[in-house]
């Protein structure tokens, strides 16, 4: 039975590497003595597969991993016993089962969305919005791995939002993680601070989501299941 | 302070998940309703104090069965030292972010020598004066514990207090002592901790010193204050303390594993050997009881691993049924079990088969010596035949690389003996071809001898480093196919003689390396010799003193002060031995060599599964040390 499931990872937990994430995960199950499903072969190990890699320093507001079970298990009984095994910093919030066949998270997952929180005035922000989006071209230097290139970043920019909050604004940026361009969010910080916000004025960055971006619509990996 | 580590702080340094805290099974206890508040110090950084055992015990039991408080603190990497210092945050617990200095007692727990540069480091970085005498009432108390406090006098200085031996029931006392007496001026505080059994105060002794610069004597400066300090023992391992709820780090540390001690204290006797003859007697866990240990430690923290840990696990007389029993229960859930070292027979094989079903690659093994002549010096009761033997059982068995162990600069030793470590790794690797059906690698790690305190050798020199170079040089003059032969940095090992037989006025110098910019200097890049040669000369101190000076067999050492159960007339008898390449018996089979530490600290010897063992056992000392 595979099991997809969507999670948070708050603030506290930020620093932690994907191999870090990995093993926090895996005992976590343990303890929480879900019957997880074994692979064959001469190191066995567990058939947990984490969507798409949160880079050390950002916390995740919605992030997705598969997982086999042995045997079948109730999704809310999986996740309250998971839930009560993970540090408080962690949380499931929905598990669904879905098709053994389903493609891989990594597979479907062409999407994400960045906010920044910023010190600044909506205004600015509303205006910087204009002006990424209006722009032919976004260029930074590449932080992948043809570093001290340049890259366009402009093709994977899909969306942009201002939010207000009560002490800060929000700008959140809705990017492509594959092709046709994979937009980092250290390149999204450059692009911000060629725009005069630099590091100093951003309060935070976090990602807020994961998407199957299709036909213009943005879908979560649990509402797009094939 | 956690607010501005998280955001301005951290985002700046190399693996920030040293510095978080927040793991699952850390207990954050209330500093308000808490006794005593103590903060666990480890001076090197947290994937490395992370591994160590003591400190899970110690936190364990204090935070659980007592109502004082144990927070941890490890040091800052280099990278994060700077940043602290730019930023002016002192060094803080990773379970409330105080600074150190909130706290009553800092204790560090010293398990290498060259520590010491990052005790005096981290105190600096804690705003805490870094000597005892300028330490007053609103400073916390500075204790260490660990196996290097055996000969404390190098860092008497730094430490208000020293805590000697298993630290189970001493260290709660110590607490209790500390809470009781909140109030009292120091110097009376200290006269009341002098008291407890097992724990060292050095500003309450006076040292003077011969005109040839030996020790002449270290006496107490008051009446009532003991002569020697006896370190303490904990008397059943089944009966003492051992967390159920360690805690899991999130980062990978180097033991990265549930862990059960299966013993503690060795009877094998190898002459070198300062943990082997410190921590006697051996005292075994019960199988019920590891078993038990097993399944609580692994149901809360989820590990994917088990290890079995002791000075030499496979000589656990249990070790078969537990290995076994442990592969059973939990393999199907994809848990291992790891034998972290290996006795030099075919037996260690066959369980190190059973634990290894799959991914053979690399097995330790640790000879130690070359010759046999030498193996007899070192009384390491390992014959040519018995290491040749494991290593056709491992290759039959698929494994494809081993690693053996050596030193060098052992005493008596000459260039035969170095021609046959050589010549016992070729015969190792052309086992492995001739029973391989893939090329092997053999791997063999020589180190160099540090003769130690309360050993057999303290009597011994040191090869100087241009020797121990020169053995080096010798060693490697042709390459060898499929042979590789890695060396210890032996200046490194040098300083390490130097400060494991030091005295008092070794203080002055490390004082002086720390302010040069020593630092991490167990750590190859950051070991720096001759800033550490400055800060001898700069004393005026010659440390060949320390280390290439055979010593009389009356002469009086700094360590002597501390009572480790084992007398000072078996040692001198086993140094005398080792002069004659003879053997000594380990005692669990031959019956008692009489090192004392039975009859004069009135334990015994604590084997569970062995029935062949047990009966009337009868010991012995071998003069009158036994009443002081």
């Amino acid at each position: 039975m595979l099991l997809r499931c969507e999670y948070h990872v708050d603030s506290d937990l930020r620093f932690l590497s994907n191999l870090d994430m990995m093993h926090l995960m895996e005992r976590a199950l343990r303890r929480a003595k879900i019957p997880y499903a074994l692979s064959e072969g001469f190191n066995p190990h567990l058939k947990l597969s984490l969507g798409t890699v949160l880079p050390v320093g950002l916390w995740g507001m919605r992030e997705y991993f598969d997982l086999e079970l042995k045997w079948p298990m109730e999704p809310a009984e999986f996740m309250s016993a998971l839930n009560k095994a993970l540090p408080p910093a962690m949380g499931l919030a929905q598990v669904r089962v879905i098709d053994s066949h389903s493609p891989a998270l990594m597979k479907i997952i062409n999407s994400a969305a960045y906010r920044f929180v910023i010190d600044a005035s909506p205004a600015l922000l509303e205006q910087i919005r204009e002006d990424l989006l209006a722009a032919p071209q976004l260029l930074v230097q590449s932080r992948g791995k043809k570093k001290e290139q340049n890259k366009d970043l402009r093709a994977g920019i899909f969306k942009i939002q201002v939010i207000e909050t009560e002490d800060f604004v929000i700008m959140e940026l809705w990017v492509s993680t594959g092709e046709p361009v994979n937009v980092r969010y250290d390149e999204l910080s450059e692009l911000l601070s060629q725009h005069g916000i630099g590091p100093a004025c951003i309060k935070d960055v976090y990602r807020s989501g994961n998407y199957v971006y299709e036909n213009a619509a943005f879908n979560t990996p649990l509402e797009k299941v094939k | 302070m956690k607010d501005r580590l998280f955001r301005e702080v951290l985002p700046r340094v190399s693996k920030p998940a040293r510095y978080t805290g927040g793991e699952v099974n850390m207990i954050k206890k209330d500093w308000d309703l808490a006794g005593v508040k103590m903060v666990f110090a480890f001076p090197d950084v947290y994937e490395i104090g992370m591994s160590h055992i003591g400190g899970k015990i110690l936190y364990g039991l204090i935070n659980e069965r007592s109502e004082h408080l144990l927070e941890r603190c490890f040091a800052p990497w280099p990278d994060m030292e700077t940043v602290m210092r730019e930023e002016g945050i002192p060094l803080y617990a990773l379970e409330s972010f105080r600074p150190l200095s909130d706290f009553d007692v800092v204790g560090f727990s010293l398990q290498y020598e060259l520590s010491i540069t990052n005790v005096l480091n981290m105190l600096d970085l804690a705003g805490i004066p870094l000597h005892s005498r300028d330490r007053g009432q609103g400073h916390p108390l500075v204790v260490a514990g660990g196996p290097v406090v055996f000969n404390p006098e190098p860092f008497a200085d730094f430490f208000d207090a020293l805590l000697i031996g298993d630290g189970e029931e001493l260290l709660p006392e110590f607490l209790d002592v500390v809470g009781q007496q909140r109030g009292l001026v120091r110097e009376e505080l200290l006269l009341k901790l002098a008291a407890i059994e097992g724990i060292y105060v050095p500003s309450l002794y006076e040292v003077s010193y011969n005109p040839d610069d030996t020790l002449q004597h270290i006496k107490p400066r008051m009446e009532g204050i003991g002569g020697r300090v006896r370190k303490r023992v904990v008397a059943s391992l089944d009966k003492a303390y051992y967390p159920a709820t360690p805690i899991v780090p999130y980062m990978n540390i180097v033991h990265d594993r549930a862990v059960l001690e299966v013993m503690r204290g060795c009877q094998r006797g190898c002459r070198f050997c300062q943990a082997g003859m410190v921590y006697r007697p051996l005292r075994e866990r019960s199988l019920p009881t590891l078993q038990e240990q097993a399944a609580a430690q692994l149901c809360s923290t989820g590990y994917e691993e088990i290890s079995l840990a002791s000075l030499s696990t496979l000589d656990y007389s249990g070790v078969d049924p537990l290995v076994r029993g442990l592969v059973e229960e939990y393999g199907g859930q994809g848990i291992g079990v790891s034998l972290p070292s290996l006795r030099v027979d075919a037996f260690s094989i066959d369980l190190a088969n059973e634990v290894q079903k799959v991914r053979k690659t690399t097995l330790t093994l640790a000879p130690e010596a070359g010759s046999q002549r030498m193996r007899d010096i070192i009384n390491k009761n390992v014959t040519e035949e018995q290491l040749l033997e494991a290593a056709e059982a491992a290759f039959k068995s698929g494994w494809l690389a081993l690693k053996l162990y050596f030193m060098v600069g052992l005493p008596f030793e000459n260039d035969e003996d170095l021609d046959a470590i050589l010549e016992l790794v070729k015969k190792v690797r052309d086992i492995g071809q001739r029973f391989s059906r893939r090329p092997v690698e053999i791997r063999a790690s020589v180190a160099c001898f540090v003769p130690k305190a309360h050993t057999p050798f303290q009597w011994q020199a040191m090869n100087g480093p241009e020797e121990l170079e020169a053995k080096r040089r010798y060693m490697t003059r042709y390459r060898q196919k499929n042979i590789k032969l890695s060396f210890h940095d032996n200046r490194t090992s040098f300083l390490e003689g130097v400060i494991a037989r030091g005295d008092r006025r070794l203080g002055a110098v490390i004082r002086e390396a720390w302010h040069n910019g020593c630092k991490f200097d167990g750590w190859s890049e950051y070991f720096d010799y001759e800033r550490w040669r400055e800060a001898f000369r700069a004393c005026g101190i010659e440390p060949d003193f320390y280390t290439r000076r055979e010593r009389a067999q009356d002469e009086s050492f700094p360590w002597d002060i501390i009572d480790t159960g084992i007398t000072r007339s078996y040692l001198w008898r086993e140094a005398r031995l080792s002069q004659e390449a003879a053997l000594t018996s380990d005692c669990r089979i031959a019956g008692c060599t009489g090192c004392g530490i039975c009859p004069r600290f009135t334990v015994d010897l604590d084997l569970k599964e062995a029935g062949q063992l047990s009966g009337e056992r009868e010991t012995f000392i071998l003069d009158g040390e036994g009443a002081d």
